[in-house]
């Protein structure tokens, strides 16, 4: 939905914008330092994760609303939980904005990407021992692409639209939507099992040996 | 490595997505107008500057490197003075029965001279003087084998290309402006500012027909049925084929063009095409435009183009076929102009009144079998979904359901990204609000069928029309910024072109609509009509 758009929402000043970057980043370090039941050890992929995502956010710009990000957003969430998810989805909004450009627009960026992480903590893509589904993972490229698009369209909404112009909006990037779900079963089919090792570098040798093995990718 | 193969493929491919492939860079002059056609010889440009100079500044020919817009040399004339406006002639190395010479730039000055410049580093290489009334060169030359012939203030020469010794020398008495030489079968022919024309054959026996009362002002045009000439009158300008009058036009007449049987000419009331048959030539359309100076012909996939440069306020490039106008071509620093653009493979050289020498890269080349880089893209794209279709069905069929999914996902997805974003801006025109918009009494006239945009800054409404048509309301806002003098803020954002703000203010963000609709798509693909009206208007 992000391409079609012809209008903005409210510009923001640079010193508000400043603002705004400097306590979003400093949520983003507090939630990441903040204690989590889990004992995984999550830092260093997700860390990975957010340098992956944003290089690559960064070099396929070009292409509207084809990205890793999203299928990330539901990896992270479903593994590492909404916390490290939200988190994640904060990091790699500012580091790829800083290049593409920041605006109001990131706001709603890290909430639709917060959103598909929290819903995935919740609906996993992984089984109870940890193993990612790819199954789930091609369902959830479905899925997050409605969850994250009305989350950034909301961004345009002010008093002058009425809820059909802004009905119409959403419909004029229903193609763009339709190239972001593609987009996120591409990179589910073809990077999720390479994603999953990335998340699961840190874990215990043992486990990681067993995953392996019963990794059967072929192609 | 499959995949970092195909991450790359993937990156490969993100141009494909970009809305435009043009690129181009511009050089402003420090005074002085671009009033000739720019040469684009390989990979370096060659413009001149006219105009009237004053105190220390001088007229200068400089050399551009195409691709990046560097200077390469300039030459300054510290004796030439005003009106410099004879044409860059480029010569190709060669020899003949009076020697041999290598590439050489010649250029005509009003003080007579003429100079002969390396190309590449912008030095003399041979000079010589011709007549002085007042001014001196100031007619396009042209080339004869190993001879140079050159239109002088009162007659004409010809110099050797080998070391620039006159060859001939002849002198009729009477001035000339702007009076190119044309070569014919006979000798020689130019015309002067009393409305003769002078035949001088290769023994500079001259021959003069007197035509009329009037100014020839061009090189005449030789074609089978005689020579053509259009003639300045004081009431406006009088076109004669061999001596007949075959039609009366408007002020100022431009420089008349001559192909495939056809002859172009314009004047400030109208642009003229010509069809000459087996009998004779007849005027065959004519298309209101202001056009004074040079006219400029480019074939492009076998088309013809006619560039015209609109000597008005907002001047900008009439671009026609052989009957009638098809497009408007402007740069954001139009303004009156009398030079012709200058052609290169897929590349234009504009330049204005102004100074500013504009150089624009064009997807839509002149023919040429080298297949552009955005062909390269699209092929490597066409490619790429042929590959991943074959594989998609060779999965199918051996029923690797786990190979076909990745196969298939991946040709959906090529596909789509050529498919959606075209089909996308299609869908938001058909949606968009069908609304009407009033037009405002207080308008003139003459706005009526033409572009209007208004804008709405501070409660202020600024409103222009009667433009040149613009193809969107990217284009037209510039434009019509320029014109209003306001000012405005764009930045190329993540959601593309993003006007930040007019005249200084930003307020809570700007929004356009037209004819009254609100466009769910960005001003960068907001196509207009001839009779569109465009507001702007805080949010």
């Amino acid at each position: 939905m992000l391409s079609a758009i012809g209008t903005h929402g409210p510009t923001v000043s640079p010193f508000a914008m400043g603002l705004l970057n400097a306590v979003l980043f400093a949520v983003a370090i507090w939630l990441l330092v903040k204690p989590q039941q889990k004992s995984e050890t999550w830092l260093w992929p997700l860390f990975l994760f957010v340098g992956l995502a944003s290089v690559s956010r960064i070099a396929m710009s070009f292409i509207p609303n084809v990205m890793p990000v999203t299928i990330m957003a539901v990896m992270i969430g479903s593994k590492f939980g909404v916390q490290r998810g939200i988190s994640f989805a904060i990091l790699v909004t500012l580091a790829s904005n800083a290049v593409l450009g920041h605006g109001w627009w990131s706001l709603f960026q890290i909430i639709g990407w917060a959103s598909v992480a929290t819903v995935a903590s919740v609906v996993k893509v992984h089984d109870v021992e940890g193993k990612l589904l790819l199954n789930r993972l091609a369902f959830a490229s479905l899925w997050s692409v409605p969850i994250f698009s009305i989350v950034v369209s909301i961004s345009i909404l002010d008093s002058g639209m009425s809820m059909i112009e802004f009905g119409l909006y959403i419909a004029n990037g229903l193609l763009y939507d339709v190239l972001h779900f593609l987009g996120n079963v591409f990179f589910a089919v073809w990077f999720g099992q390479w994603f999953e090792r990335l998340l699961s570098m840190n874990q215990p040798q043992d486990r990681l040996v067993q995953q392996e093995n019963e990794h059967v990718s072929t192609f | 490595m499959m995949r970092l193969a195909l991450l790359l493929l993937a990156l490969l491919m993100t141009p494909l997505a970009q809305a435009s492939s043009e690129s181009s860079w511009t050089h402003e002059f420090e005074s002085g107008y671009i009033s000739t056609q720019s040469l684009i010889v390989e990979d370096t440009i060659f413009v001149r500057t006219s105009g009237f100079w004053t105190g220390e500044e001088r007229p200068i020919v400089a050399a551009f490197e195409v691709e990046t817009g560097s200077e390469m040399w300039r030459y300054t004339s510290q004796t030439s003075l005003q009106h410099d406006m004879a044409p860059l002639l480029f010569v190709k190395g060669g020899s003949g029965a009076c020697g041999t010479w290598n590439d050489l730039l010649l250029v005509g000055w009003t003080d007579g001279k003429i100079t002969a410049h390396s190309p590449t580093n912008g030095s003399i290489v041979w000079q010589n003087q011709t007549e002085v009334e007042l001014l001196g060169i100031t007619g396009k030359m042209a080339l004869e084998e190993d001879r140079v012939i050159v239109p002088t203030r009162t007659g004409l020469s010809s110099f050797c290309l080998a070391d620039g010794t006159e060859l001939l020398d002849v002198d009729t008495g009477n001035i000339g402006w702007r009076n190119g030489v044309t070569i014919t079968e006979k000798g020689y022919v130019y015309g002067d500012e009393f409305g003769y024309l002078h035949e001088v054959d290769r023994n500079g026996i001259v021959s003069s027909t007197y035509l009329g009362e009037g100014k020839i002002r061009h090189a005449p045009l030789d074609t089978r049925h005689g020579l053509f000439v259009h003639l300045q009158t004081s009431q406006g300008s009088t076109m004669y084929l061999n001596g007949s009058n075959i039609g009366i036009m408007g002020a100022s007449p431009a420089m008349p063009l001559f192909h495939n049987d056809r002859i172009y000419a314009a004047t400030s009331d109208e642009w003229i095409s010509i069809s000459c048959d087996a009998q004779s030539c007849s005027v065959d359309s004519i298309e209101p435009f202001h056009s004074n100076g040079e006219l400029a012909l480019r074939i492009v996939d076998s088309d013809v183009e006619v560039w015209a440069p609109s000597n008005t306020p907002s001047g900008g490039w009439g671009v026609f076929n052989e009957t009638s106008l098809v497009r408007y071509e402007t740069t954001v620093f139009d303004t009156y102009g009398t030079a012709a653009p200058g052609f290169g493979s897929g590349i234009i050289a504009l330049g204005n009144d102004a100074g500013i020498l504009s150089v624009q890269y064009q997807a839509t080349t002149e023919s040429s079998s080298e297949p552009s880089d955005i062909d390269a893209v699209g092929l490597l794209h066409y490619l790429s979904i042929l590959l991943f279709f074959l594989l998609t069905c060779t999965s199918f069929a051996i029923k690797n359901w786990q190979q076909f999914a990745k196969t298939g996902s991946a040709f959906l997805l090529v596909v789509a990204i050529a498919v959606v974003p075209e089909l996308s801006v299609k869908l938001a025109e058909q949606t968009a609000f069908e609304q009407s918009v009033e037009w405002d009494a207080s308008w003139p006239d003459e706005w009526k069928e033409t572009q209007v945009i208004v804008f709405e800054i501070d409660g202020k409404e600024h409103v222009i029309g009667g433009l040149e048509p613009q193809d969107t309301v990217y284009e037209l806002t510039e434009l019509a910024c320029e014109l209003l003098d306001i000012t405005t803020e764009i930045e190329q954002q993540y959601l593309g072109a993003y006007l930040v703000s007019f005249n200084g203010s930003v307020g809570d963000g700007w929004e356009f609509t037209i004819d009254g609709n609100w466009a769910p798509i960005g001003m960068e693909d907001a196509q207009l009509n001839t009779d569109s009206i465009v507001e702007w208007r805080p949010v």
